[in-house]
């Protein structure tokens, strides 16, 4: 009994020791267990249970107080020994931060980017039941085309799964004062909307269902940006009224300042107070799709209920009302997630740069590895040393790691300070992609994620030295001689990190390669039109003036033409409803169904589908878009004689294969009126450099009169005259927005700015691991050269020439070079696969990018080799041998 | 020495002051110096002997007692020459406090004997 109680004790005394230092417990432990069984013996002689009990606590409160004061004394000791080593070798430290720091700092931006578009939750209330219902037309390829007022109507009665169902859409208005015309992006929405998203308006009222009923008096919630920037945040806004579409609206409130989502508005309308939707004839038509419907599902819904019972409501309207939903197209209704409807456009770039970031820091964490252990080769004897004066394993290994840690703090303090300068540029490149971009900021996440990368780092890279110094340590005190054959342990070690080097740098060069490639043949795209000085200008008539009245329309278009086509450097002048790679409508536009004369429909043949574009005669020219066939419009194409089309090679070749088209009928109206096809002009990209060209029409400006932009062919820079313009314009009539003026050579490099930037980014992640890695390269070589000083001056005594002493160096270099490079072509064959939809004609196997890759890391490589092979050349071969 | 002498340093000096001992006798003179108003724990203890340790203050003892008394576990301490010489500035620092203590009348004058 007596026995068995001491060990217990003895056992408890022991584990407590734990607590202390390694070395601690190590130097002491055994006589600290033996003083305190005597010390146990003596108190329970002297005072029994209550001499050991008052034992116990005193023990446990020296064991609790020194314990930790010996850890922080050590790890004093360890930081102080660690800055000491980090100054005496300044250079080694220096490359090693800001390596580390450089590779830190492009993960936490990136994480920082990626942890807020994809992985919060949407800034509202529960977010994630928020959805959104997506209306397809699958057989002619549509993926929304978007709701009509019978439709919301229905989808609100018939449901069984959402709380609440809301619509939106967006216009631009003229919102007149005293300043003069200014045009304003308004967002329409039925009552509940902010309700539905819970946002509250920070000034005044939100809508009311009173709001929303046809005739009710107009009124405004203005968005915070636009109540800061134009209304100076009057706190008195509300009860401010404006006249907008010939009516008096008036400011009822004012929103917080939240991301505006699906897009950003200046000012938002319920529905009854929007021109066109309020219209009898839009809310009884089942036809007039153009609201975006938005759900919030019941608590306790799944997403597939609330899926399946959306699409039964959708069948079910499908069987009421076939004329609205005609078969072919294969109308019905989906719900998607908001979340994911939002941030869809930005996941595979986002990855991909994480994934880009994550290899940098991969090769940074190799080469700072390396760079201990060869510098542990020039500590070996100091290491070995030390271990055998009595530091235990345990404390070498620890002062490795503070050593790392020190490193990987500094790196990541360096690493946060890039990455927050570096943020704008990915929130700006973001933004493109994702709505979500303005929510992105430098948060306490970003700061958790340097501090962890930077333990992460310090773990990977002591390890690696810790794991292969622990080996040599054995070895060399076994056979006392620092330059032992264990030595080859850690050669091997370097040469593995090599390897890796080059492989992950293999694979960021050629992902870069492939997008370099991509880019490059993005711009080489013909876009089917000249924008070498092109000027677009947006115009926005005050529409309350000339809506229903094509005559005014028609004449405004003509006083503007006549204005703008005798300014001094314009060529030529068109009107048009909108201009290729108009941002404002890259989504595809105009698009109606076609009919072709003597091509009846047959059944399961996807309907004929065109875009549309009105233009006055001299756009063609203005865009220097080739005439193939017939003739382009002229002035006696006007409303007196019947219609007439142009269309463009690829309807021509779609529709009529190898016939000659011109003089053929098309309907836009089922076969109602039919337009005769006077000429084929070429095909253009209209929304974007990667978008094949598409079926299009162009019907004449003076028979379907649409205003949307001024196109004018310049002699000069357009931009130059912009302004001239802009005056010119205004004189017809100054209730005329110009919202966006643009030069045609901007419009296309704004369609590439994605592409750009993403391929930037991976180039300058490329050229980081390059430089990291050819250092590392250079790096060991430079040790390997200095360890085999002796071998080489012996060589040298005995006659071997340069050209051998090269050759050997450098073989050995370029070993461990082409395995890499082997095994980095092959994982980049499987990997590249991912980066498909991110490329432009380009396979992800492209043999050229495979190959200059190849070469570049070779060359890159076999220079990092040269420098330390010529300074062996040099060496003098007695100093060499007196060098051990 | 680099640090300044702890009261419980100078204690295991002055345990030391008559002989080697090992830990549990340093413990057991602590204790019997201060009339059992000093009682350091292990952990205590062995703090402040590596720290004498490392500042040269102390160190262990090559030879052992007869083997009927030892112990294997046990290691010997004995003081340095430059331990007892911080130990005699630290007693002379504090003869010099008690003086003016008592010259300040903090203290009774001691009556001569």
């Amino acid at each position: 009994m007596e026995a068995q109680k001491q060990t217990l004790s003895e056992r408890f005394y022991r584990a407590l020791l734990r607590l202390f230092p390694f070395d601690f417990r190590g130097d002491f432990g055994p006589e600290m267990e033996q003083a305190f069984k005597e010390q146990r013996v003596h108190a329970r002689r002297e005072a029994g249970n209550i001499g050991l009990l008052r034992l116990w606590w005193e023990t446990l409160a020296g064991i609790f107080t020194t314990a930790p004061a010996e850890h922080l004394a050590m790890l004093q000791q360890d930081v102080r020994y660690a800055l000491r080593m980090m100054r005496k070798n300044a250079g080694y430290t220096a490359v090693a931060v800001i390596t580390l720091a450089l590779g830190i700092g492009a993960n936490t931006a990136i994480v920082s980017v990626i942890n807020t578009v994809l992985l919060q939750p949407l800034p509202y209330q529960q977010g994630d039941r928020l959805v959104m219902l997506h209306q397809r037309a699958d057989k002619a390829g549509l993926a929304n085309i978007l709701y009509s007022v019978p439709e919301i109507k229905d989808f609100r009665q018939q449901n069984s799964t959402l709380s609440g169902l809301v619509e939106y859409h967006s216009m631009q208005f003229m919102l007149l004062s005293k300043e003069g015309a200014t045009r304003v992006r308004a967002g329409v929405v039925s009552d509940g909307f902010f309700g539905m998203f819970g946002v509250k308006p920070i000034l005044g009222r939100d809508f009311t269902p009173a709001d929303d009923q046809p005739g009710a008096p107009a009124v405004l919630l203005l968005s915070n940006e636009y109540w800061k920037h134009h209304e100076h945040g009057d706190p008195a806004i509300v009860g401010k009224t404006f006249q907008m579409n010939d009516r008096v609206h008036t400011v009822i409130g004012v929103l917080p300042p939240v991301p505006q989502y699906p897009n950003e508005n200046d000012v938002y309308m319920p529905t009854s107070a929007c021109p066109f939707r309020s219209r009898p004839k839009m809310i009884a038509n089942r036809n007039g799709r153009m609201m975006s419907l938005f759900g919030r599902m019941k608590p306790g819904v799944s997403a597939e209920h609330c899926k399946a019972d959306l699409s039964l409501i959708s069948a079910r309207m499908v069987a009421q009302h076939p004329d609205a939903y005609p078969k072919e197209l294969d109308i019905n209704t989906a719900a998607v997630s908001l979340r994911q409807e939002l941030t869809k456009g930005a996941a595979p770039m986002l990855l991909m740069l994480a994934a880009a970031a994550g290899c940098v820091l991969l090769i940074a964490c190799a080469n700072v590895a390396n760079l201990t252990l060869a510098r542990m080769a020039g500590r070996e004897r100091e290491l070995v040393l030390r271990s055998a004066l009595g530091a235990g394993k345990g404390r070498l290994l620890r002062q490795l790691f503070t050593e790392s840690l020190i490193l990987g703090l500094l790196a990541a303090c360096l690493g946060v300070v890039f990455a927050s300068q570096s943020l704008k540029l990915l929130v700006d490149f973001t933004a493109r992609l994702t709505p979500r971009a303005r929510e992105i900021q430098v948060d306490g996440y970003m700061l958790l994620f340097a501090l962890a990368a930077a333990f992460l780092t310090s773990i990977v890279s002591g390890s690696v030295s810790a794991l292969y110094s622990r080996q040599d340590l054995a070895a060399g005190l076994k056979d006392g001689n620092a330059h032992s054959t264990s030595g080859r342990h850690r050669v091997h070690a370097r040469d593995v990190l090599v390897v890796c080097q080059v492989a992950f740098s293999f694979l960021l060069l050629v992902g870069a390669g492939l997008m370099l490639r991509s880019f490059s043949k993005l711009r080489n795209v013909d876009p089917g039109f000249v924008p070498q000085r092109v000027l677009a200008m947006t115009i926005d008539l005050n529409w309350s003036k000339y809506s229903g009245k094509p005559e005014l329309v028609r004449r405004v278009s003509n006083q503007l033409l006549e204005k703008t086509q005798s300014q001094p450097g314009v060529l030529a002048a068109a009107i048009s409803s909108s201009y290729p790679m108009d941002p404002d409508n890259t989504g595809g536009g105009w698009n109606q169904r076609l009919t072709i004369e003597g091509h009846p429909q047959r059944d399961g043949e996807h309907p004929p589908i065109s875009s549309i574009r009105s233009v006055s005669p001299d756009y063609f020219k203005a865009l220097g878009i080739p005439l193939i066939a017939g003739r382009v419009f002229n002035e006696a194409d006007s409303d007196k004689v019947p219609d007439v089309v142009v269309i463009n090679r690829t309807a021509a070749r779609h529709y009529w294969r190898n016939d000659d088209p011109i003089g053929r009928r098309v309907s836009f109206d089922g076969g109602e009126h039919w337009i005769k096809v006077i000429g084929v002009v070429g095909d253009v990209r209209e929304f974007g450099l990667d978008k094949e060209p598409g079926d299009e029409a162009y019907v004449a400006q003076a028979q379907t009169p649409a205003l949307g932009s001024i196109v004018l062919r310049t002699s000069q820079d357009g931009m130059n005259i912009a302004n001239q313009m802009r005056r010119a314009i205004l004189e017809v009539d100054p209730q005329t927005a110009i919202p966006n003026v643009q030069t045609l050579e901007q419009a296309r490099n704004a369609s590439m700015a994605s592409p750009r930037v993403m391929t930037d980014l991976l180039g300058i992640f490329a050229a980081l691991a390059l430089a990291i890695a050819a250092f590392g390269i250079g790096g060991i070589l430079a040790l390997t050269v200095n360890q085999r000083l002796n071998e080489i001056g012996i060589r040298v005594a005995l006659g071997a020439k340069p050209r051998d002493l090269l050759a050997m160096i450098l073989r050995q270099g370029m070993t461990l070079v082409l395995i890499g490079l082997a095994i980095g072509l092959a994982s980049a064959m499987g990997l590249t696969r991912l980066m498909k939809t991110l490329l432009f004609e380009v396979l992800p196997t492209d043999p050229l990018t495979f190959a200059g890759v190849s070469l570049v890391l070779g060359a890159a490589a076999l220079l990092a080799c040269y420098v330390p092979a010529r300074r062996a050349l040099r060496i003098d071969p007695l100093r060499a041998l007196r060098s051990e | 020495m680099e640090t300044s002498l702890t009261p419980a340093m100078f204690q295991v000096l002055l345990a030391l002051g008559d002989g080697e001992k090992h830990g549990y006798a340093i413990l057991k003179e602590v204790e019997d110096q201060t009339g059992g108003e000093v009682r350091l724990s292990t952990g205590t203890l062995y703090a402040i002997i590596k720290r004498l340790l490392i500042e040269g203050a102390i160190q262990e003892c090559r030879h052992r007692p007869p083997v009927e008394e030892d112990d294997q576990r046990r290691r010997y301490y004995r003081i340095t020459p430059a331990g007892r010489q911080v130990a005699i500035q630290e007693a002379e620092r504090m003869e010099r406090l008690i003086a003016t203590a008592r010259e300040k009348h903090f203290l009774k004058r001691l009556r001569p004997a």
